[in-house]
């Protein structure tokens, strides 16, 4: 076996999980859809024909309807806004959380609304009914200053953080670009 | 009507607040509901085409997109001065009661439904969609979980996208149905039929069969007598797609019935000086304070206001549990339509008959013979000025209002989402459930609980946890004395 062959080998074993980048955030709410903004800098530089396993998504949305998006899937890489006390953020800070994380922080930092569940609560229904819910959780969680006005432009801080999380997400699944 | 109030998405951060006033007596004289408020719509959406709106606006709500999908492209429509042609309507409302079926569905299961079927007192770790599923079997939250799934596979089918639709269009719709399509969706629309009836028994068994919670729905604390605002069909029958607006008054008399274009004609808003919210109110009644009865120009817009103020539904099934519904509340018929039930958690029971309607009325619409009809693009050919476009939001009438230049960029834009309609109701159950547990300035256990449940019945556009792992509700209650000093801060999963 030649030694491209094994690597090759090697490449496809890790490559072979059903994976889904999934952006999410409004990206008409300035800062709050850093999320989606990483997931479409992803689809634009991801050679998607060398990752056959891999979806690229994005959705203005939380609980079970984010949920229900993630069933089949065995990896999810998550991007989001991060919304913390304006005396204490840090916008463009950039958080590397599991699921677990999530469960120990305080719901106002979730994806809630008054007409859903948490993220959390959503997945855990899903395992309780029998669902298959992804095995690895990798969430990026972007620490942003405004999240109550309209524009489709993200503050400076977070602009910068963009391009960060990009290649931190390209370096560390080792996806081919163009 | 002049400011806008837009629904805060679900991925805002942002706790539930509420501020209690209390007179010098230490009881309570004012509470509301505190939302997060966006702003700047206004100015980012001047300068745009006005056909972006339906793309740009089902982005304003991650819960019912298709809402706002669906009141732009009606505002369109008459913008462009079109009136569609039949098979769009016909499209358009088929999509439209396929999201209502998910929707309702989520609600009554994962939301309002905890409250009855583990009951108020329960634990609130119980208190939740895995209490629910805990209480009435692992099958059930498999077959919520399948009912979305099939009807977002509709919604993704018809609307071209899933969660944000793109198909809405000036006069028409961006694709048509094929006889495949037609043929899925007539049996998820019977498993739609099969799984409405099966949560109206739920509640049958779980709710009505239990005296402790009937006493609970027909509580007074629970009870106002307002005026009902809902969109009706010729027939004056329940429709969530298009029709007049309607309202009935706290003795079941019609009030108005107006077509949306009008709407500034008959609501008005009320400013109080201890609130940055603003308070709709009835402009042929007047303000009257924040009272029931029949010369208060409150009113509200919910599953229960659509059904009071309609004569009835339009499909069989639902029909006859709309007389079941109302005969077993006791109430009577006057001049030909049921007096009004007025207990605000009988809403969530309303919900379940309005999901019946949406599923029959999928299969309805499904089986209609001109819905195969390819021509649902027209070509727009009149010159844009305003327009005006509502629908039935789950959580009530949604209104989307533009106004352009001769090209078709917009100049001004008002949009007046479903919770608004309810500032005044929400702020009044609020006071009335505070009002039973502050007496004499000292707050009573289980005040979070009662709050939560009086203004859940509303659905309110808030972000704010419910019904989480293990039952958080972030919420935070200020209680402030005659003076406006703050004596007391309750708070339940707040850092």
């Amino acid at each position: 076996m030649t030694r491209e062959s094994i690597l090759e080998a090697g490449y496809l074993f890790i490559m072979d999980k059903k994976t889904l980048i999934i952006g999410l955030g409004n990206p008409i709410l300035t800062d709050d859809g850093v999320g989606v903004k990483v997931a479409r800098e992803l689809e634009e530089q991801i050679n998607l024909e060398a990752h056959p396993e891999l979806s690229i998504t994005e959705a203005s949305a939380g609980g079970l309807r984010l949920m229900e998006a993630l069933l089949g899937y065995e990896r999810v890489i998550l991007i989001d806004a991060f919304y913390l006390d304006p005396e204490s953020t840090t916008p463009g800070k950039i958080h590397h959380l599991s699921l677990d994380d999530l469960r120990s922080i305080s719901p106002t930092q979730h994806s809630t609304s008054a007409h859903d569940t948490s993220l959390v609560t959503a997945l855990d229904t899903a395992e309780k009914l029998g669902y298959q819910i992804p095995g690895e959780f990798y969430i990026y969680a972007v620490e942003v200053e405004n999240i109550l006005e309209f524009s489709e432009t993200p503050t400076p801080a977070v602009s910068k953080s963009i391009p960060i999380v990009v290649s931190q997400i390209l370096k560390k699944f080792s996806f081919t670009t163009h | 009507m002049e400011r806008i109030t837009i629904d805060p998405i679900t991925r805002l951060e942002g706790h539930g607040k509420i501020e209690i006033f209390l007179n010098e007596e230490g009881n309570v004289k004012n509470a509301y509901l505190q939302i997060p408020e966006l702003r700047g719509f206004e100015q980012f959406s001047i300068g745009r085409p006005a056909e972006e709106m339906p793309r740009i606006t089902n982005r304003i709500c991650g819960v019912c997109p298709e809402a706002h999908h669906m009141a732009a492209t009606k505002a369109l429509d008459a913008l462009f001065d079109i009136d569609p042609a039949p098979v769009v309507k016909k499209l358009r409302e088929l999509f439209y009661s396929s999201f209502y079926v998910t929707d309702h569905t989520v609600h009554f299961y994962a939301l309002g439904g905890p409250d009855f079927v583990l009951g108020p007192d329960s634990d609130p770790a119980e208190r939740n969609i895995l209490g629910v599923i805990h209480k009435v079997g692992v099958d059930i939250g498999i077959q919520v979980i399948e009912c979305r799934k099939r009807n977002h596979d509709v919604i993704k089918m018809l609307g071209g996208r899933g969660v944000h639709p793109v198909a809405g269009l000036p006069g028409g719709w961006s694709k048509s149905m094929t006889k495949e399509e037609r043929e899925i969706i007539l049996d998820y629309s019977q498993k739609n039929i099969e799984f409405a009836l099966f949560s109206l028994k739920i509640f049958d068994d779980i709710v009505l069969a239990n005296q402790a919670y009937v006493d609970l729905i027909v509580s007074d604390a629970f009870t106002h007598n307002t005026y009902y605002m809902g969109t009706v069909d010729d027939k004056n029958l329940v429709n969530f797609y298009d029709g007049l607006i309607r309202v009935t008054g706290p003795e079941g008399k019609e009030l108005v019935k107006y077509p949306s274009k009008d709407y500034a004609q008959h609501i008005a808003e009320r400013v109080e000086p201890w609130s940055y919210l603003k308070f709709p109110y009835l402009k042929d009644v007047g303000w009257n304070g924040f009272t029931d009865g029949v010369d208060s120009g409150v009113y509200c817009a919910t599953p229960l206001s659509r059904l009071n103020a309609a004569d009835g539904m339009a499909t069989p099934k639902a029909q006859e549990h709309f007389e079941r519904f109302y005969e077993t509340l006791g109430s009577k018929k006057v001049d030909g339509r049921y007096t009004p039930v007025h207990h605000r958690l009988a809403t969530h029971w309303a919900r379940l008959v309005e999901l019946l309607y949406a599923a029959e009325r999928m299969q309805e619409l499904a089986n209609d013979p001109e819905i195969l009809d390819p021509n649902v693009r027209p070509i727009v050919t009149n010159t844009p000025t305003e327009g005006v476009g509502s629908v039935e939001a789950p959580r009530g009438t949604l209104t989307h209002h533009y106004k352009t230049d001769e090209n078709g960029i917009l100049t001004d834009v008002n949009l007046i989402v479903g919770t608004t309609n309810n500032n005044a109701p929400i702020a009044m159950s609020i006071k009335k459930a505070a009002e039973g547990l502050i007496k004499g300035g000292v707050v009573n256990e289980g005040l979070l609980n009662t709050i939560e449940m009086a203004f859940r019945n509303y659905d309110p556009c808030m972000s704010c946890a419910t019904h989480s792992l293990p039952g958080q509700m972030p919420l935070e209650v200020e209680i402030k004395d005659s003076e406006g000093n703050l004596i007391d801060t309750h708070r339940q999963y707040i850092d």
